[in-house]
């Protein structure tokens, strides 16, 4: 397996590798993304693989068997690949197999044989064995051999992980053509819809995992994305939901039954308390109320009882809200404004919570669009939307020469320049303060870039200026005094642009009156900005070049 | 929109400031359209020339 596919032999699918959960994904003919369901009917596979008497259960199986084999169990290791003992959190494997330290890496003693004896297992060797199940459930649901595939990976994955990673899948039969990182994944699930039309945005990508929370500021310019600022988190998560979940019953649990004890305080009863919450979780995704019930929950006695939604938004509120900052935390973090923002993508399984969404609305003006399911009906399960971006690019690249995919990966990704600020026009009518300003080009756009506008001209004769701006929030104090004392002060904040520079005056002479002008700009490598100004059906306009600054460019190689 | 009085420029075009400086970012080697940047900066061709072929 370990010599290379030739391109004509790839059958290539995307695949996101979580911590809790993995999902794989195809493309099909029809150039539309697929999630592919495992052999249990599961789109989203627990990425767990235990083991019981020499047999290897897998996902949904291997889930289950937390309760009763615990501690021939693996789960949550994704984040201990490529990385040393002491680098690494263990605290989500508490109910699992323990991680333990082997040589420079991290291993696993489990029974995974049939014989009385536990082996030493590294996470690699864990990773080639869940990739090569996803492999062989991709490959049996598509009825051919799949050998390659785009991973997702979190941002800040470090070359060791990836090449880790890279090693294990390698040995699970599947060459790696590419990894791709989460947040821009998911941006491509969206931007790749044939109703999706490319615009200039600011997006977050907001990823609300089982172990951690992932979030992404990315500017989007005409299809090309470029990471502005990130940030993670492994304190607000979905297993924090959980537990408020498992608090609630547990002490319900405790008023019911004296004898019953505390089911938090032991193992067995703890982990079929956290399965059972998880589902209940995901029941309060859909439903307004959800049933909990186990067999045997504690010193042998049952528990049943039911929860609403609006119960558990309470209970949880807090890690809502908490996660909702830590979007605004990240906006703030490159000194923009949640009214720059246009659009917020919410990822990850617990992003199908109502309340998420809302939590996040609260908190960005009405113009952000959130697409969540919750508040579109066009929105992409959050499950799925990584793997679903990498189902795309493994489709885009499946004929490409591993060759070309990594020298077009690599310098020609890095050495682009970006603009500072936006560049457009101003129209103006009397002096500079009272115009409009139109942006063209905005801020943070790769370059080279073009752009045009069209312009409908209400009088004849007129005067347009390019100039350039910079975006400032205006936060103007509010009229009146609160009614309400302690109610936090409505501020009216708006976006405006303020012209920092003119970069240069054009005059058209001689118009229509109702004439339609057209601009086009196109902003070079070197920073040198051609402009085109012109009616139009006119044959002639104005064009001017501007030459480029001297001065070198910020960080250049 | 009016044109102040006096105003002139060669062939009505004045230019008179300059970008302010790039900042040099990573971009994201994901989506077709990145894909096409890519093409088009390993050949050194122009937006124009891309279109041709």
């Amino acid at each position: 397996m370990s010599a290379e596919e030739s391109p004509a032999e790839r059958v290539a699918i995307g695949i996101s590798f979580g911590n809790s959960y993995s999902s794989i994904a195809f493309t099909s003919s029809e150039g539309k993304a697929e999630v592919i369901a495992n052999e249990d009917g599961d789109r989203q596979i627990p990425s767990i693989l235990s083991y019981v008497e020499g047999e290897e259960l897998h996902a949904g199986q291997a889930k289950s068997q937390l309760v009763r084999n615990a501690k021939n169990t693996v789960a949550y290791f994704r984040d201990f690949l490529g990385k040393d003992f002491k680098s690494i959190d263990p605290t989500p494997c508490h109910q699992a197999a323990h991680p333990i330290q082997h040589e420079s890496t991290v291993a696993f003693k489990i029974q995974d044989s049939a014989e009385e004896t536990e082996n030493t297992v590294t996470v690699s060797q864990i990773t080639t064995r869940h990739l090569k199940r996803l492999r062989i459930s991709a490959s049996d649901y598509l009825g051919k051999n799949v050998n390659a595939a785009v991973i997702t990976v979190p941002t800040n994955f470090n070359d060791e992980q990836k090449d880790a990673l890279k090693q294990s899948a390698k040995e699970a039969g599947l060459e790696v053509l590419q990894f791709i990182s989460e947040p821009i994944a998911a941006v491509l699930a969206y931007d790749a819809r044939p109703e999706a039309k490319l615009t200039d945005k600011l997006v977050i990508v907001a990823d609300l995992g089982g172990t951690r929370s992932d979030i992404a500021l990315v500017a989007s310019r005409g299809g090309i994305y470029t990471l502005l600022a990130t940030h993670h988190d492994f304190d607000v998560n979905g297993f924090q939901l959980d537990q408020a979940l498992m608090d609630h019953f547990a002490k319900e649990f405790i008023k019911k039954h004296k004898s019953g004890g505390d089911p938090r305080e032991n193992d067995r009863s703890l982990a079929k308390l956290k399965l059972e919450c998880e589902a209940v979780k995901k029941a309060l995704s859909i439903g307004t109320s959800a049933s909990f019930s186990v067999e045997s929950l504690s010193n042998g006695v049952d528990f049943v009882a039911t929860i609403n939604r609006s119960r558990y938004e309470i209970l949880a509120s807090k890690i809502f809200s908490a996660f909702a900052r830590l979007l605004v935390q990240t906006v703030e973090k490159v000194n923009l404004d949640v009214l720059d923002i246009s659009e917020i993508i919410l990822a990850g399984g617990n992003s199908n919570s109502p309340k998420v969404s809302s939590a996040v609305a609260n908190l960005f003006p009405q113009s952000t669009v959130i697409l969540a399911p919750s508040t579109s009906a066009t929105a992409i399960n959050p499950s799925e939307l990584p793997v679903r971006g990498a189902a795309i690019q493994a489709s885009l690249i499946q004929e490409f020469e591993l060759e070309d995919i990594e020298q077009s990966t690599h310098p020609a990704v890095t050495v682009t320049p970006h603009t500072k600020d936006p560049v457009g026009i101003l129209l103006i009518s009397g002096d500079e303060n009272s115009g409009v300003f139109n942006v063209i080009v905005d801020g943070e756009t790769p370059l080279p870039a073009g752009g045009d506008v069209l312009l409908k001209l209400v009088e004849a004769n007129r005067h347009i200026k390019i100039t350039k701006t910079e975006p400032k929030a205006r936060e103007p104090s509010s009229d009146s005094d609160s009614e309400e004392s302690d109610e936090e002060e409505e501020e009216v904040r708006e976006k405006e642009y303020k012209v920092s520079s003119v970069l240069s005056e054009a005059a058209l002479r001689g118009l229509k009156k109702g004439a339609k002008i057209e601009v086009q700009i196109n902003i070079g490598h070197d920073l040198t900005v051609n402009a085109i100004f012109r009616e139009v059906g006119a044959k002639t306009g104005v064009r001017g070049v501007l030459q480029g600054p001297k001065v070198t460019q910020n960080g250049s190689a | 929109p009016v044109l102040p009085e006096g105003w002139a420029g060669e062939k009505d075009f004045k230019p008179i400031g300059h970008l302010s400086p790039s900042t040099d970012r990573n971009i994201e080697p994901v989506g077709p359209h990145f894909l096409a940047h890519a093409r088009r900066k390993r050949h050194k061709r122009t937006f124009s020339e891309d279109d041709r072929i």
